[in-house]
């Protein structure tokens, strides 16, 4: 599907996932803390040697900043995937290996949530919950459940006709085996490219959350909600918008070249994206 | 095969024709907007327009000296000044008041206005159950009596020495009895402007009330445009979508702004005292010690610096530093964190405790918010921030004193009192302080009112109430060549009575446009029909339609239900959020009668979906007109926006897909395909900041964000989509260039594809009529998909650019609680995406006769 070459997705790919999660980490280990302390005095500084990409309102630097939100948006879109690949595998599995009224509702409820267009949900839930970094996993979280089970379910059915899972019948398997020993291993490479592009779509979710104040609150930082502050500041202090933003297309490119050069790797049939 | 499908695609298109021809209507012709129209921002949008009903600012912003008049009214020095009485007397005893009326004054309604008129007002505010903000106030007139039709008595059981300031304020203005019960939507006043119409969610339009008793206002329109996001406020003030903001919500562009030679900069003082609102009936801040701990340890210049850019007074009690009667006491609790840390020693909490902190939505609540979590972090105290809306805030905080800490400004005039009310949220009692404010209002010997005045900001301070932080600055900002707006706000209110243009300039959209929201469901209605016509005479099977159709009333049915519970969980009362800050709890309680929300849930459920079957979508809480007209306003934006989104996404993508296809693996395609990647990645919110930046901020090209309103003709109208559609459409276009791409490439592999070259078609031709019509179903299914995320899912795009569309009524729904909305719009949004997928399916069915009848899952 992607014309480059796979190897060089994966490179350019790796490296930029690799720098924001590495981004993330240096956060994580304490290195910014002073940098992001609230300090009036050194407010809205343009970049340069002292704060490479300047300071914001508050006096916090937006390097620091751009770090914190990248441990934000990796946890909550790794933690709303997660959700989606937890009860979503599972229930497509089942789906698959059962038939029947499990599988009808399993299917129906898919298209129920799907119905939902993914941001009013969000904003249903958030609303629901109060905003914070749990409401934006559970928000995201839901919407990706049906995604993984759709995915499982169609490439379990298909998997059931292949020989290796007759042979496993006709050997007198259960069906749960049947799924764990049979299916599990066979969906777990779709499931993982799979999770990349949902980890790339959950990152701009989480980050439109933040944007409309339903995200994750203060004082942790998040990319969403930099943008939002800055537009304000958009013709004084136009870094402000630049790096969030810039940090935010990145990683989504990063996971999104990924995917496809995991894609191809495992030759596997991605359908059509979602928007 | 081919022909039939020219066919098909060809009516298909003559069916968007027919749609597009009836969104993109000529211009009517207006009446040329009268000499001097000038449209002013607000951040907030009222709730209702009736003042005496509600102390929410934004509806006296709107209405109060402009719609509304009262007996006295408040000059811009803190005067009072006669109104509507010309004249009056007050007897020795302060308790009987005589006031004078003026002749020859009309209702808008052309009713004319007496004596009675006034009696009406004030029983109705002081009647039992009323919502009167003053209600409490007011149980002090013991009579009003109508003397003559131009002489009327006031008679109190007990002296009150504000009651000529009272009366001046938006609360008590004068309404008709023929028209006070439609003040909420339709307000009818005396004032030098008389209300036009509410675009709900956008704009309210006054014009010039020609039969006006006196001065007769300067301007002929003035439109209030609500700018929720104080991000789109400087953007629409650069694309002049707005001439000025009374009070600008981003003090961080006053100074560049004050530095623009466009704009009139006036910084003025308003009636807010900001505070740090502390719990004190709640432990460790029923200690003294403790809140005056929290007193030391901040720093209010850092929060003037840091959250308002400079701007505000600090202050040290609950009173206004432009009051002749101000004493300054900033310097009672100094910025002493070491001190602050002996008394929370001494206090017993030598390592702090944790607190948390609940923040309404204003900015400087929110960025003021952060610096105090921040500096009470350094004396140890934990602060968790909890960003709320109002409804919350209101729910939690103000009625049920579920909080901590808070911050929020209290912008009425002579609010002082609220320290003296039982079961007030700050959890403060003391005699003292009552005895002293009864003494107050005994009180008309001016020195003895300033020393009681001093004696009670004194005390406030002393028991350190709260932590007293700023003057809320008002940020005036308007167009240079505008006039006679105020630079004070000494009372609750916009007052544009005096304001003028230099040169008359029209500016500022037309009439409503509640009809093109007709049209526009009407269009849709069009489509949707067409494309069940199509099906249906190509006998796509009836079973077939009919199975489709029991699985969409099933689904919707699910739909309604998970919507319902979801919509009913949403903590926050609708009927407290609309009463405002002073509401009580019985008026809450009527009105939540009058909402329906007091019988069972499962009652109202089939009550809901009851009028969903005979088309009645509800009535709106919060605007009280039907969900039907809401609805049908914002889908003249959504829809069109989504439209011209959707064909822009297709003509950017359809060259790109044939292009890198034309030569599988070429530099071309690469390139191309690499610019796909690139762009899929682009979220569509920071397109819109940077578009926004470019083309409003830096090229003055197009406006920055807002709706003109379909009336002010097609070219603005469009103009003000055309950002928006961008932001919408590069990233959706990427996608289906990459969809097309593929499934071209794939198609060109096929059998037909090299036959049709062998045979000496160009690459070219083969692309266009051999494999294009192939990847149709992808894509298909891929605009789809788009159609129903851009009609639903752009609520982020609509906050960037201010647009009144559906995502944003959504919002705004949702966090005003207006339930009915909410879930009226919800389950509509759900249904075009289930209905879109019906149609993309039966497009299928068209475009692949091999699929007709099928069934697919």
């Amino acid at each position: 599907m992607n014309p480059a070459s796979p190897r060089a997705s994966l490179a350019i790919g790796a490296t930029l996932v690799g720098g924001i999660v590495l981004l993330a980490l240096t956060s994580l280990a304490g290195v910014f803390d002073d940098a992001l302390a609230i300090d009036v005095g050194r407010r809205l500084l343009a970049p340069g040697a002292e704060h490479w990409f300047g300071t914001d309102a508050l006096g916090r630097d937006v390097l620091a900043l751009i770090a914190s939100g990248a441990c934000t948006s990796l946890w909550v879109a790794l933690a709303a995937v997660l959700v989606g690949v937890v009860v979503g595998v599972p229930l497509g599995l089942v789906g698959a290996a059962r038939g029947g009224l499990p599988d009808e509702i399993v299917a129906r409820t898919g298209d129920l949530v799907f119905a939902f267009p993914s941001l009013l949900l969000a904003v249903l839930l958030s609303a629901a919950l109060g905003p914070g970094a749990l409401t934006a996993v559970v928000a995201i979280g839901v919407f990706n459940v049906p995604v993984f089970a759709r995915l499982v379910r169609g490439k379990a059915l298909s998997l059931m006709t292949r020989d290796f899972v007759l042979a496993a019948r006709l050997s007198g398997r259960g069906r749960t085996a049947i799924a764990l020993e049979h299916l599990l291993p066979n969906v777990a490479v779709l499931v993982i490219v799979q999770a990349t592009i949902q980890l790339s779509l959950a990152i701009v979710a989480e980050a439109g959350l933040s944007y409309v104040g339903l995200g994750v609150q203060p004082p942790a930082a998040s990319w969403g909600r930099m943008l939002n502050d800055a537009q304000t500041l958009v013709g004084q202090a136009p870094w402000l918008a630049a790096f969030p933003g810039l940090a935010l297309a990145l990683t989504v490119l990063g996971l999104n070249l990924l995917g496809d050069a995991l894609g191809a790797r495992f030759a596997t049939h991605r359908s059509g994206e979602a928007p | 095969m081919s022909a039939a499908r020219g066919r098909a695609l060809r009516r298909l298109l003559a069916a968007f024709a027919v749609a597009a021809a009836i969104y993109v209507q000529p211009a009517r012709v207006l009446g040329a907007a009268p000499a001097g129209s000038i449209t002013l921002g607000l951040a907030l949008e009222p709730p209702n327009l009736d003042p005496t009903a509600t102390s929410a600012e934004a509806t006296q912003d709107v209405v109060y000296g402009n719609v509304f008049e009262g007996l006295t009214r408040i000059t811009e020095d803190g005067r009072v000044a006669p109104a509507l009485a010309d004249s009056w007397t007050v007897g020795d005893d302060g308790l009987r008041y005589r006031f004078h009326l003026r002749a020859g004054v009309h209702f808008h309604d052309g009713a004319p206005f007496s004596a009675a008129d006034v009696r009406f007002s004030l029983d109705r505010a002081r009647a039992p159950g009323s919502a009167n903000p003053l209600h409490d106030l007011l149980g002090a007139v013991r009579e009003v009596r109508v003397v003559d039709e131009r002489t009327l008595d006031i008679e109190l059981e007990r002296p009150v020495a504000e009651l000529l300031t009272y009366l001046g304020w938006g609360n008590l203005v004068i309404l008709s009895p023929a028209s006070a019960a439609q003040a909420a939507t339709a307000p009818i006043g005396t004032g030098p402007f008389r209300f036009v119409a509410w675009r709900k969610g956008d704009a309210i339009v006054l014009a010039r009330n020609s039969a006006y008793w006196g001065t007769p206002a300067r301007l002929g329109r003035v439109t209030f445009r609500i700018v929720a996001d104080a991000s789109s406020a400087l953007a629409a003030l650069l694309a002049g979508d707005v001439d000025g903001y009374s009070n600008f919500p981003a003090p961080e562009s006053v100074a560049a702004l004050s530095r623009d030679p466009r704009f009139t900069v006036a910084v003025g003082s308003t009636e807010g005292e900001t505070l740090l609102a502390i719990n004190n009936a709640r432990a460790p801040f029923n200690d003294v010690r403790v809140r005056r701990a929290l007193a030391h340890a901040i720093d209010r210049r850092a929060i003037i610096t840091g959250a308002m850019y400079g701007h505000g007074q600090p202050i040290g009690s609950h009173f206004p530093p432009h009051d002749p009667a101000y004493v300054d006491l900033t310097g009672r609790y100094p910025f002493d964190p070491a001190a602050a840390r002996a008394l929370l020693r001494e206090a017993g909490y030598p390592k702090g405790f944790a607190v948390t902190l609940r923040l309404p939505p204003p900015y400087y609540a929110r960025r003021s918010g952060e610096i105090i979590a921040s500096e009470l972090g350094a004396i140890g105290i934990r602060v968790r921030i909890e960003n709320v809306e109002w409804a919350q805030w209101l729910e939690q905080v103000f009625k049920n004193r579920d909080f901590d800490l808070t911050v929020v400004s209290h912008t009425e005039p002579m609010d002082y009192d609220i320290y003296a009310r039982p079961g007030y949220y700050f959890g403060y009692h003391s005699a003292t302080y009552d005895a002293r404010l009864a003494e107050l209002s005994r009180t008309r010997d001016e020195a003895a009112r300033m020393r009681l005045l001093g004696d009670l900001q004194r005390q406030l301070a002393d028991d350190c109430v709260n932590v007293f932080l700023f003057e809320l600055p008002k940020l005036g900002v308007w167009r240079r060549d505008l006039h006679g707006l105020w630079r004070e706000s000494p009372v609750q209110g916009i007052n544009v009575s005096a304001a003028w243009l230099d040169a008359p300039t029209a500016s500022g959209p037309g009439t409503p446009a509640g009809r093109t929201g007709a049209l526009v469901l009407a269009g849709t209605g069009i489509v949707m029909l067409g494309l069940a016509g199509f099906a249906l005479r190509r006998h796509v099977g009836a079973r077939y339609l009919a199975g489709r159709g029991v699985s969409l009333l099933l689904t919707m049915l699910a739909a309604s239900i998970v919507i319902f519970v979801l919509v009913s969980v949403l903590p926050g009362d609708p009927a407290a959020y609309m009463m405002g800050l002073s509401a009580r709890p019985d008026a809450i309680a009527r009105l939540r009668a009058e909402y329906g929300l007091d019988v069972p849930a499962w009652r109202q459920y089939v009550d809901w979906i009851g009028g969903l079957v005979h088309g009645n979508l509800g009535t709106s809480y919060t605007y009280r007109v039907p969900v039907a007209e809401l609805v049908g306003d914002r889908l003249a934006v959504s829809l069109p926006l989504a439209l011209v989104s959707l064909a822009l996404s297709i003509v950017l993508a359809l060259p790109i897909a044939l292009a890198a296809a034309a030569r599988p693996g070429g530099l071309r395609d690469r390139v191309l395909m690499g610019i796909a990647q690139v762009g899929l990645a682009l979220p569509n919110f920071w397109l819109g900041l940077l578009l926004i930046l470019v083309f409003a901020v830096q090229l003055h090209v197009l406006p920055a964000g807002g709706f003109p309103g379909w009336d002010a003709g097609t070219g603005p109208a469009l103009a003000a989509l055309l950002l928006p559609a961008i932001s919408l459409a590069l990233p959706q276009a990427c996608i289906l260039a990459r969809v097309l791409r593929a499934e071209l490439g794939g198609a060109l592999a096929e059998d037909y594809a090299r036959t049709a070259r062998a045979k000496g078609l160009s690459t070219w031709r083969t692309l266009w009529r051999h494999a294009l019509p192939n990847a149709a179903i992808p894509a298909l299914t891929v605009l789809g998909l788009q159609f129903s995320f851009l009609l639903a899912g752009s609520i982020i795009v609509e906050t960037v650019y201010g647009l009144p569309g559906l995502g944003r009524l959504l919002f705004q729904a949702t966090t005003q609680r207006d339930l009915i909305v909410v879930r009226s719009v919800v389950l509509l949004l759900v249904a075009t995406v289930v209905i879109v997928n019906v149609a993309v399916e039966l497009l299928y069915a068209i475009v692949d006769p091999r699929l007709r009848g099928r069934s697919r899952h």
